[in-house]
């Protein structure tokens, strides 16, 4: 039976299993930026059908799809990771001795029910490579999308993540040190959106652990990451997440340990960087996820192909644009759209609406044509016959001097500088005012909205005090950017006509 | 640089007379291919409209410049992409 074949070291998997699992309900987890947990969910609705749960382990949600629709769930454009669940507990009581907790986690291992997550992850493999065989690449593939020529790096993220080993290994261009996951700082202060700060004593590490039982010194010389598990032993890791403080072991500990039973269970081979299988444990306080993952890369960088220095996640970006709502026929603006995150994703999912990018940055509006180039390019290779223009313009202006008509513009949607990844603080407090005027001045009385990213809540909590005339704040969505606590401040535009004049300060 | 992006834009040197700077004169060198006005009931015509719809949106300004009707003031267009930025002393 299937328990003895993967006993034996063969996941007793091959094509007539991966038949099978098309016809499961598979439990899926998602990451996703911290803060749009809702947004997440809305998306899942609309295009799944499915309701979600949205975890207390923050940046998580869960939902149920028939195993045949991992197509669509990859094509969710707000989510960064998906895995396939295993089994959760709710409320899992752990020893407090270390030793006990560890070895039951470890005889954990062999009463979880493998089986239909793993057919679901032969599914998933099987989709994979159908997308890396395709040579032109697929607007809506985030597996391909996933593949970055160049650039630039992501600068100025305080990232608490030691362990940046495994993202080198999967992902030669370097991009985010966290590989795609949210991190909180070391205080561990956390927030939801809008309610009261909260403390919470959280360590929270992600850690890839190799499981001590076998030495990896030949498995880096294998080549050939085929996932045909048929014939060969399968390579394998775990990683760990652990979040609260009454733990008495480390994630290190746990992914070791866990993953010592894993490789005793199903006789498959430890590989920290060549590995078929990503087993998850994911700990949050009593809360304990074990999950098998569906996504290598991260989601993130899927449309720019030309980074700069604080590049905007293409997740947090769909989050943001969400939140305002787009309608057909709305003009959505980006007045500092650096690297274009933003109105590149409005124009991919919002092609109904029209997008227009500034910046005042030459390299910025070069990098930001030259990565709506390349989405060009990708529609024509699609769809030979119509080139059909991608709604989106890039423009150099001055965005305290916008050269656009009073009241033309429906939705402003944009990264705001943040004082300590680029300009200054003190920029930042002339800068504002002069912002949220013109943003004023652009964007239409009565129905217009602005959705506004910033990290210096401060600046722009007294900037916005001195323009209530203009907008009103609906709603506050507390995210977490590069290590940063940042918020997105979704307004709307008062029904006060805006003078022509454009004001001076 | 699309036709539906010039409709929204307008010169912003200072001084202009309210209202002023708009529409920025685009400078190409070759004529338009639509009639100066839409005919009465273009909204169901639709050879017109697939014609409009292809001047706005499929139809991109590479190399030119825009000019602010009051003032004069040339603003380049390179690459497809207009430099609307004023210099120091102008702002």
């Amino acid at each position: 039976g299937m328990a003895e074949a993967e006993a034996a070291g063969d996941a007793g998997l091959g094509p007539a299993a991966a038949q099978d699992g098309a016809e499961l309900a598979a439990v899926i987890g998602a990451t996703v930026p911290t803060g749009f947990e809702q947004t997440a969910a809305e998306e899942v609705r609309e295009k799944l059908g499915s309701a979600s749960r949205i975890s207390k382990d923050r940046g998580k949600i869960y939902f149920e799809v028939p195993a045949r629709s991992l197509p669509q769930v990859h094509r969710l454009r707000s989510v960064d990771n998906l895995f396939v669940v295993v089994q959760e507990f709710k409320d899992y009581q752990f020893k407090e001795n270390k030793e006990d907790a560890l070895k039951d986690l470890e005889d954990l291992v062999k009463t979880l029910p493998w089986t239909d997550p793993l057919k679901v992850w032969e599914l998933n493999n099987s989709l994979k490579k159908k997308k890396t065989k395709r040579k032109k690449h697929n607007l809506q593939s985030p597996a391909s999308r996933g593949k970055l020529s160049d650039a630039g790096e992501e600068g100025g993220a305080d990232q608490n993540n030691t362990n940046d080993q495994e993202d080198c290994a999967q992902n030669p261009v370097a991009m985010e040190p966290t590989g795609g996951q949210d991190k909180e700082n070391p205080q561990g202060v956390t927030s939801r959106n809008g309610v009261e700060e909260e403390e919470e004593d959280n360590e929270q590490s992600e850690v890839k652990a190799e499981v001590q039982a076998s030495s990896e010194s030949g498995s880096k010389a294998d080549e050939g990451q085929t996932g045909e598990g048929e014939a060969k032993v399968l390579r394998f890791r775990v990683t760990c997440n652990r979040a609260g403080d009454k733990h008495s072991f480390t994630s290190n500990e746990a992914a070791r340990d866990f993953g010592g039973a894993v490789q005793e269970h199903f006789q498959w081979k430890a590989d920290m960087t060549h590995f078929d299988v990503e087993v998850l444990l994911n700990i949050h306080s009593n809360e304990v996820v074990v999950g098998i993952a569906l996504t290598e890369e991260s989601l993130h960088r899927r449309n720019i192909t030309h980074f700069g220095p604080t590049t905007l996640r293409s997740t947090l970006a769909y989050g943001m644009l969400r939140l305002c709502d787009p309608q057909p026929t709305d003009i959505i603006v980006d007045p500092m759209c650096g690297t274009g995150a933003i109105p590149i994703e409005g124009a991919a999912e919002w092609p109904c609406c029209y997008h227009i990018a500034g910046d005042n940055n030459p390299q910025a509006v070069k990098r930001a044509a030259n990565n709506i180039s390349s989405l060009l390019r990708k529609n024509e290779s699609k769809d030979s016959s119509t080139a059909l223009g991608v709604p989106l313009d890039v423009i150099q202006w001055d965005i305290c001097r916008l050269p656009l008509r009073t009241g033309s513009v429906d939705i402003v949607v944009t990264d705001m500088p943040f004082g300590k990844r680029i300009g200054s603080k003190k920029k930042n407090w002339d800068l504002y005012p002069a912002c949220l005027m013109e943003m004023g001045r652009i964007c239409t009385p009565g129905t217009g909205r602005a959705v506004l990213l910033t990290q210096d809540k401060k600046c722009f909590a007294k900037a916005l005090s001195r323009v209530g005339h203009i907008w009103r704040r609906a709603q506050t969505v507390w995210v977490n950017v590069g290590g940063l606590h940042a918020a997105v401040y979704l307004l709307r535009r008062t029904s006060e006509p805006a003078q022509d004049t454009r004001p001076f300060w | 640089m699309k036709l539906l992006t010039h409709n929204l834009l307008s010169s912003h040197v200072p001084g202009l007379r309210p209202g002023g700077g708009f529409p920025l004169r685009i400078e190409l060198g070759r004529p338009s291919e639509l009639p100066p006005e839409p005919s009465p009931g273009y909204e169901a015509d639709e050879e017109f409209l697939r014609r409009l719809h292809h001047v706005l949106l499929e139809v991109e300004v590479l190399e030119g410049s825009l000019q602010c009707p009051d003032s004069g003031r040339r603003f380049p267009i390179s690459r497809g992409v207009p430099n609307l930025l004023l210099s120091e002393d102008e702002a």
